[in-house]
């Protein structure tokens, strides 16, 4: 989807997910991954790493093939049960944002390290749905500029959707601003 | 005006509107000259000498050029007549067309001589002339019944810049402005159907109809292909 330095990317797989220990790890007691807290981190301890170091972690196996890997990677909660039902319910009405601010690249993580169908179909109807109210949207912005309720679901868009709606907008701009041009001289 | 100076996102791939707007410019119109001129060697061909009062196809940004000196009319193509507007108009308003544009112009047999056979880059199709290199898509020769691909942009450039060469000058426009909203309404329409692997059938639509939707439905199909992997 990206390349190394594409800040989407970065961002993207700097977002968390719980990670549960295999085995003690007492050298990060104290790093920020643990929040400084110097609780030792004991098979079983799960934290929220992010998902580049997550990864890693899931799928390293220190002592051969046949061995544990180092961690078990959980579904972040943005992309729990809760969400999932609640999307299927009413996909436009899921503040997105405040479930993770690059969610449908999260979502894409996600899938390609569990094979999860449900999820997969949740996802993609979720983004048509939402993908047809953004264009919506970007075509009446003159009347609804901050206001009313049109607020709640425009600061509920994550980046890729304000990415979307920035090129719905822009097309029919980019369109009027030529015609106001040729129509000068 | 052009957007590739937005980071991080690069400007995407495609025309951009005011590219489309220029492109468009490439087109011949049907001129009826003024004065004499002899022809011009442009980079794209000759254009014929200007012999008033003979109609003579040049392209449109010279016959714009020309007519802001008044040294030429500009004939507006067949297409961009009221009575021609409307029949289109009535046939996309049509409840039966509701999922399509109304046919672009008929293409000219191709040209190509000897297709190699099986061999997909010499093929016939794929040889096939496009605009703005469609002969007479806006010239006096034009065919009257379908919209070319750049009806928006020189629809908008003549009734702007030759208003006085127009029977009915405020009946076009408000055609034009018609039209173009009930074409857009479908092309939004369309939007429904979007898929990760999926086209939309969109014959007959026009280059700044698409230049406007371009960047909106690149990005919704490439996040469908991101979900979908």
């Amino acid at each position: 989807m990206a390349s190394y330095y594409c800040p989407t990317a970065i961002l993207t797989d700097a977002q968390k997910a719980p990670t549960t220990f295999s085995l003690a790890v007492p050298a990060l007691s104290h790093s920020p991954l643990n929040n400084n807290s110097g609780t030792p981190i004991t098979p079983a301890t799960t934290l929220d790493l992010p998902l580049w170091l997550a990864e890693m972690l899931a799928v390293s196996r220190p002592s051969g093939p046949a061995s544990a890997p180092l961690a078990t990677l959980d579904m972040p909660s943005a992309l729990g049960p809760k969400v999932m039902n609640a999307l299927t319910a009413d996909a436009t009405s899921v503040e997105l944002r405040q479930q993770a601010q690059w969610f449908y690249g999260l979502g894409e993580r996600m899938l390609e390290l569990f094979e999860d169908e449900e999820m997969g179909a949740v996802l993609l109807n979720t983004f048509k749905k939402r993908a047809l109210e953004i264009a919506d949207k970007a075509q009446n912005t003159r009347t609804a500029q901050q206001g009313g309720d049109s607020g709640d679901f425009m600061s509920g868009l994550d980046e890729t959707e304000r990415q979307l709606f920035r090129a719905a907008h822009d097309g029919t701009h980019t369109v009027k601003r030529w015609f106001e041009a040729t129509s000068r001289g | 005006m052009h957007s590739d100076t937005r980071w991080p996102s690069l400007s995407p791939p495609g025309l951009t509107p005011s590219e489309v707007g220029f492109l468009c410019e490439m087109e011949h119109v049907t001129v009826i000259p003024r004065q004499t001129l002899d022809g011009l060697e442009l980079l794209g061909g000759p254009t014929g000498a200007l012999k008033p009062p003979f109609p003579t196809p040049l392209p449109l940004w010279l016959a714009l050029l020309l007519k802001k000196q008044r040294r030429a009319n500009i004939t507006p193509p067949p297409w961009l007549s009221v009575e021609a507007l409307t029949q289109i108009l009535d046939f996309e308003t049509d409840e039966r067309t509701a999922e399509l544009f109304s046919p672009s112009p008929d293409l000219p047999p191709s040209t190509t001589s000897a297709p190699l056979e099986g061999d997909p880059y010499l093929a016939h199709d794929s040889l096939e002339l496009s605009a703005p290199f469609l002969k007479d898509t806006a010239t006096a020769r034009a065919q009257a019944d379908a919209l070319p691909y750049h009806w928006l942009e020189i629809g908008h450039l003549l009734i702007t810049h030759a208003p006085d060469d127009f029977e009915d000058l405020d009946a076009v426009r408000k055609l034009l402005r018609d039209l173009r909203e009930v074409r857009m309404s479908k092309l939004r329409k369309g939007f429904e159907v979007l898929d990760a692997g999926g086209g939309v059938k969109m014959n007959g639509v026009g280059g700044m109809e698409i230049a406007e939707v371009r960047g909106f439905v690149g990005g919704v199909v490439d996040g469908l292909r991101w979900v979908t992997d």
